[in-house]
């Protein structure tokens, strides 16, 4: 989940268009490595950006380092890389493990590495490289890596078998995101990183895993480490991937191919040019001038859109982004604690209309709330997608609702039962320019028929979360449906912000207002516990999960403790001036950056 | 800066006198058409202030099939996002950029000339105590106390707005009034009104703050003009909330949202706002202009 969400994050910064900066950026984003054409040999230089984050030329070539000078696919190496199924959180594509296996309920994770996998030094990637890595992880706490004792999904046992195999053990509270989070497992070289676990590392590990003061201390120890690795900084690159850095500078990060990557062969570009970026803008620029190879996600408008499709070789692919931008309810608060209340509102936003508004090129209308990504929703909910209310525009619908809450209507306005005023205050971070304008679309749609609405903006992302989960809001939009994993997606819905959370492998649920929990829903509804079912997505079969899946959709749709407005698109461009072999539209590997491609194989010369 | 005469002596001679300089400035307006201009664009914003949200319903109609649409004669500047008529948004968005502005002018100018004149009248203890307070406030960077207060302080009146925006803009109007009052004070006539036995206050008020007027006044316009400059960059950088018809909150969905600058389509509504702001400030510059003359006597003798 810390991984689903941080990229999220970062997915929501490049949504985000704050740059102020953004010329003196270009300026230096163009200067400094027009040398490189020529030093790239046959291959050329593929010209991207990195999605995940902007380049910070003074940050260390770290992968643990969140500003960190490495690249995710080009210089900084997974044990495997997601694929991008609608339901399954368990494909990958190989990356430095050549295969691996689990047990059905994921105890006990095997995996078998790239056996001519080499660091750019020349020394091989061994098992002990993988445990030094785990080790690290350890210190940043959160999924697989966690000394939370109880905590679901912690791997309690790492085992190196030999060389190039390793054997990952599950602790006694099950994941079934267990095998995700292991593959995902970010690998650095032992003989450069291996220092900074101290002597006795492992001892202490196995310690915090305990309970009591000693294995307080011991888990004291280990997260007392944290900084020391984010912010250790070698003096060069040593990678795995298929290239390694070369310099980096305030525009841009240069990398060169890794001769000794285990499918050399395979990678086609010489060097690699990561631009930097400070705003959507920008990247933009870069665009309509047929700068970028291919770019990962990026908002953009129709007009801009249209300018990006007629720069020649510049094309479009779409696909799958398990990702849905929603209204959420604080039912603590009146009169969104009345179900029909919610209902009313929400048969009075057209979904089309504010998606043609906020996002008409990354987001289609919602169908209708059930809390997954519509394009998932038909493979988990099957038929049982169109027998759920959808929630078309329908104001008579609206005003029973309204009147079933008991609120009245007087001069044309609507008002609290009591004749009080109802003013709608939808929240929303400014920064994210499509929420802003689907928020302000949604409020001239209420005030049309009579609900005093306006529009509040936070000054920024975490800002805004930190008040949503202070409760100070009645409806802010929310990011939800984080697939394909369906306790991913769910709990976003019935998950810490509506009071549940895990606490030593126990589930509790939070009164609302207190310990984060803003939306403050009941607890149970019609004697379903959705907390209790969303964890126990977690450990179900994949039977089982569709079965609680239905369920939870169900409910959603009945109780609406968020409006689904538009499910986001993945929309991701490529130059064919250049390069040839992209993936697909709705390609499993379309979210990858651009160096799994490579690692792939997919990426050729134009005209070769 | 040169100084008017004190205005003394008789009603009917004061009466004069008041006549006298609006002939004056009657002329004045009259030798640069420009001055006119300015007076009436600045009236024009004055108009739209008061006025224009009365002229619109107090939620604008929107066209859902026009969004971004071009320039034509039903939307003179387009249309925003949402389908709304430009024109409107800037009309009824002036009111805010307005009283913040005036708002902020009279707090800078009205503090910045009590401390000024009381820090140059007194010197001594007096003096030192608030010019440290001047220099304290000199030295607090605006925009990132700004950005720090916008994250628990919404804003949502302009006269919030202008407090804030006043309260981070004296210093450098106190110093300056210090400078004329340390000036004025060695002049005759201050020397006669002490001689006289005349009180502090009379001399404050009714001696040095008439010979300081025209260039207060003067402040109060350049203080208008900086308000509108700070707080649009405010709302253009997004950090204050959000008011569709707001002038900054305008610039940064057209820039931000709409594209303006890589695409032509939002470009009328990047350009809207931005020619309104342009015209306002240009409108207080050439009556500066004017006032520079009115008030200097060498000036108008050219």
């Amino acid at each position: 989940m810390v991984l689903a969400i941080g990229t999220l994050e970062h997915f929501m910064k490049r949504l985000a268009a704050t740059a102020a900066l953004a010329a003196v950026a270009t300026a230096t984003a163009a200067c400094g490595t027009s040398e490189t054409a020529a030093s790239a040999g046959p291959g050329g230089v593929y010209t991207t950006i990195d999605g995940s984050k902007q380049i910070d030329a003074t940050a260390p070539i770290n992968p643990f380092n969140p500003q960190g000078s490495t690249f995710a696919g080009y210089d900084a190496m997974a044990l495997a890389w997601p694929k991008n199924d609608l339901m399954d959180p368990n494909l990958f594509y190989p990356g430095l493990a050549r295969s691996w296996t689990a047990t059905p309920d994921q105890g006990e994770v095997v995996v078998h590495l790239q056996p001519n996998a080499r660091w750019s030094d020349g020394r091989p990637v061994t098992s002990a490289d993988i445990r030094t890595s785990i080790g690290l992880a350890y210190t940043q706490g959160g999924s697989a890596y966690t000394v939370n004792a109880g905590a679901a999904g912690a791997a309690a046992d790492i085992k190196v078998v030999d060389a190039k195999t390793v054997k990952i053990v599950q602790g006694k509270n099950r994941s079934n995101a267990f095998l995700r989070n292991v593959l995902s497992t970010v690998v650095v070289p032992d003989h450069v990183f291996g220092p900074l676990l101290p002597a006795g590392f492992w001892a202490t590990l196995t310690a915090a895993r305990g309970t009591g003061p000693a294995a307080e201390k011991a888990k004291t120890e280990i997260t007392g480490l944290s900084q020391k690795v984010i912010t250790f900084s070698p003096p060069e690159d040593v990678s795995a991937g298929p290239f390694v850095l070369e310099r980096v500078n305030p525009g841009a990060a240069l990398l060169r191919k890794n001769a000794y990557f285990y499918d050399a062969a395979r990678i086609v570009p010489g060097k690699v040019k990561v631009l930097n970026y400070t705003g959507n803008e920008q990247i933009w620029n870069y665009l309509v001038s047929g700068k970028l190879d291919s770019a990962p996600f990026t908002a953009v408008p129709a007009a801009v859109m249209k300018k990006i499709k007629q720069t020649p070789g510049n094309a479009i692919r779409k696909g799958y982004s398990p990702v849905a931008a929603s209204m959420a309810f604080n039912q603590a608060r009146k009169p969104y604690d009345n179900v029909h209340v919610r209902r009313a509102l929400a048969y009075l936003i057209d979904r089309a209309q504010v998606t043609k508004i906020a996002s008409p090129e990354a987001g289609t209308p919602s169908v209708t709330t059930t809390g997954i990504h519509g394009s998932s929703a038909q493979a988990w909910l099957g038929a049982g997608l169109g027998a759920l209310d959808q929630y078309k525009v329908d104001p008579a619908k609206a005003d029973q609702e309204l009147r079933a809450a008991g609120m009245v209507k007087k001069g044309g306005q609507w008002a609290m039962p009591d004749g009080s005023p109802w003013k709608v205050q939808i929240h929303v971070p400014a920064s994210f320019s499509d929420w802003v304008a689907a928020a302000k679309s949604v409020t001239s749609q209420l005030n049309d028929h009579g609900i005093d609405s306006s529009v509040v903006t936070s000054a920024d992302y975490i800002l805004y979360l930190d008040e949503l989960a202070g409760g100070k809001f009645d409806i802010g939009f929310w990011l939800m449906a984080l697939g394909p994993s369906p306790y991913n997606i769910f709990q976003r819905v019935y998950g810490p912000a509506n009071g549940w959370s895990l606490l030593a492998g126990r589930l509790n649920h939070a009164a609302p207002g207190k310990d984060g929990n803003w939306m403050g829903g009941p607890e149970t509804v019609g004697g379903v516990n959705p907390g209790e079912l969303t964890n126990r997505l977690n450990l179900a079969t994949p039977e089982e999960q569709k079965r609680i899946v239905g369920t939870l959709a169900k409910l959603t749709n009945e109780q609406l403790p968020v409006i689904q407005i538009y499910d986001y698109v993945n929309t991701q461009f490529v130059n064919t001036t250049r390069y040839t072999g992209w993936p697909a539209a709705g390609s499993e590997a379309l979210r990858l950056p651009a160096g799994v491609w490579m690692q792939l194989g997919m990426i050729k010369k134009s005209g070769v | 800066m040169t100084l008017t005469t004190p205005l003394a002596g008789p009603p009917n001679m004061r009466a004069t006198l008041r006549r006298n300089f609006w002939r004056g400035v009657a002329r004045v307006m009259r030798r640069k058409p420009s001055r006119m201009a300015g007076v009436a664009i600045v009236c024009l914003f004055l108009l739209m202030a008061a006025v224009g949200p009365m002229l619109y319903p107090a939620h604008l109609p929107r066209d859902d099939n026009a969004l971004y649409a071009a320039p034509s004669l039903a939307h003179p500047f387009g249309t925003d996002f949402e389908g709304t008529d430009v024109l409107a948004l800037v009309v009824t968005g002036a009111r805010y950029v307005i009283l913040t502005g005036l708002a902020t002018a009279v707090i800078t100018v009205a503090l910045g000339t009590a401390l000024g004149l009381l820090a140059g009248f007194h010197r001594g203890r007096w003096d030192t105590a608030l010019m440290r307070l001047t220099d304290l406030q000199l030295t607090i960077p605006g925009l990132p106390l700004l950005l720090v207060l916008s994250t628990v302080w919404k804003f949502n009146s302009p006269l919030e707005m202008g407090l804030v925006l006043g309260l981070l803009g004296w210093g450098g109007v106190a110093r300056a009034v210090r400078s004329q009052t340390l000036s004025l004070r060695e002049r005759g006539f201050i020397e006669a009104a002490k001689g006289l036995g005349l009180s502090t206050r009379h001399i404050i008020a009714r001696e040095l703050l008439p010979s300081m007027a025209p260039y207060i006044a003067m402040n109060v316009l350049i203080a208008v003009t900086g308000a509108i400059y700070a707080q649009v960059g405010l709302f253009f950088l997004g950090v204050l909330p959000f008011d569709s018809n707001n002038w900054g909150v305008m610039l940064n969905l057209a820039v931000f949202g709409g594209g303006a600058l890589t695409s032509t389509a939002a470009l009328p509504y990047l350009l809207a706002p931005l020619l309104a702001i342009l015209l306002l400030t240009l409108g207080i510059v050439l009556i500066v202009d004017a006032m520079d003359e009115i008030f200097n006597p060498r000036l108008r003798e050219e």
